[in-house]
């Protein structure tokens, strides 16, 4: 292969990996939505059950939890055969541990005296977090999402060591058969910064700008 | 769970090859981050530009394809033979180095400002200013953030069985390749992860509320 055709090779891979990105985005952020709220209404359970399994899973790497779905879930749980499924699932189960601290983060920030001032007008709790507090939360939060996504497009790399057919793998593939070692890393590493720093850079920029409209 | 035991020796040894790269890295990383973010912030254009591009290509690709590209091309390209070790903790180091000059970067604006007329209206010259006025606080505001880096690496060195360096997980798969019992194994080095990692967090807060600078907070 020319090295046209290696770095074409590599491309047709990108789909793959985005989607693998993209849903455990997706995943994670329903997840991180959701544990964000139980984090805060007043039940003391839900706030201990939100609040382990976001130590828990900010502290075990994303490869072990792969590994032990594939290897140690698989033989018993059929769905966890599947490498592709196997992946989205524990990048979007850690993923929803980070995600559920950006968004607390966020909340936090709009303040409490919003929160108070909405209840003083009489809104109910909920009220006051649907109109008040979520609106300029969700802005917040965006350039942590961002960065979350890089996180995502880079930790998908981790899909290829169970088998899924990605960028990563179609790397090793090149290596494999081209023996051309320098082409295929340096390309796919750069096919990779250029997949996740405009996400990340953009966001970012944009969450700065609506804050400061916001005047937050 | 109890036929772990047989392999304690060899969960040990791969455990602590994580705890070594892990702090190796971390380590290495802190210095090179702390000369990337006074090269960011003090430096020319050009010093600039490169320790922007590094800091870019090392942030915006996984590591598994900057371990892989070390491993393969740096005995291609100068003919030096690299142990997996020595590549591991050499790439562990040069990503680390890339986060962290952000985090200090952040931290080293934070004192900066008034405090860099005074040092310099007490005639002290620039590489005191960095040495006892900007470095040792910017390292007391940044433990914060670098606690979560030390955390992500930890996880991260995950990536080094891809190289074949025999650290804790790569135990695991070997112990599951003989024992043909992936979950108990894979359930136990979890855990292990998370006993470790969780603790070094909670380590690092006790050192920030036992050092941090009052009304010095971090904003990251």
């Amino acid at each position: 292969m020319t090295p046209i055709e290696q770095i074409i090779f590599l491309l047709k891979a990108v789909p793959v990996t985005l989607a693998i990105s993209l849903l455990s985005f997706l995943f994670g952020l329903g997840l991180g939505i959701l544990l964000a709220f139980m984090r805060i209404f007043e039940s003391a359970p839900l706030r201990y059950l939100s609040d382990s399994y976001e130590k828990f899973f900010r502290s075990v790497p994303v490869l072990a939890v792969m590994l032990l779905l594939y290897f140690g879930v698989g033989p018993f749980i059929p769905i966890f055969k599947d490498p592709f499924f196997t992946s989205v699932f524990s990048l979007g189960i850690v993923s929803g541990a980070n995600q559920s601290q950006i968004f607390r983060s966020a909340i936090g920030s709009v303040g409490r005296t919003q929160m108070l001032a909405a209840i003083s007008i009489g809104l109910t709790r909920f009220k006051a977090l649907r109109y008040v507090i979520l609106p300029q939360a969700l802005f917040l939060a965006v350039p942590g999402l961002g960065s979350e996504i890089a996180l995502l497009i880079k930790d998908s790399a981790y899909s290829f060591i169970i088998g899924v057919i990605e960028l990563m793998k179609h790397t090793d593939i090149l290596r494999a058969s081209q023996r051309s070692l320098i082409l295929p890393y340096v390309s796919s590493a750069i096919i990779y910064v250029v997949m996740t720093f405009p996400v990340a850079t953009f966001l970012d920029k944009w969450g700065s700008r609506k804050k400061k409209e916001l005047g937050l | 769970m109890l036929f772990l035991l047989d392999f304690s020796t060899f969960l040990i040894s791969g455990f602590l090859i994580t705890v070594e790269v892990t702090l190796l890295g971390v380590g290495i990383g802190l210095i090179l981050g702390i000369l990337a973010a006074l090269g960011d912030i003090y430096g020319g254009r050009i010093i600039r530009t490169i320790v922007n591009l590094y800091v870019e290509f090392f942030r915006g690709s996984p590591l598994i394809v900057q371990l892989f590209l070390f491993y393969f091309t740096i005995p291609m390209l100068t003919g030096l033979s690299m142990d997996v070790m020595m590549t591991a903790i050499l790439t562990l180091s040069l990503n680390s180095g890339a986060y962290q000059k952000g985090y200090l970067k952040g931290a080293m604006e934070a004192v900066f400002k008034d405090q860099l007329m005074a040092a310099i209206s007490l005639g002290l010259p620039m590489w005191k200013i960095f040495l006892y006025v900007v470095v040792p606080q910017a390292l007391r505001i940044v433990i914060p953030a670098w606690s979560n880096e030390l955390a992500s690496m930890g996880k991260s060195t995950t990536a080094l069985i891809v190289i074949g360096v025999r650290e804790f997980l790569n135990t695991g798969i070997s112990i599951t390749s003989q024992t043909f019992r992936p979950l108990e194994t894979f359930a136990f080095i979890t855990i292990i992860y998370f006993i470790w990692i969780y603790s070094m967090l909670k380590a690092l807060d006790m050192l920030y509320d036992k050092i941090k600078i009052p009304g010095l907070e971090p904003v990251i």
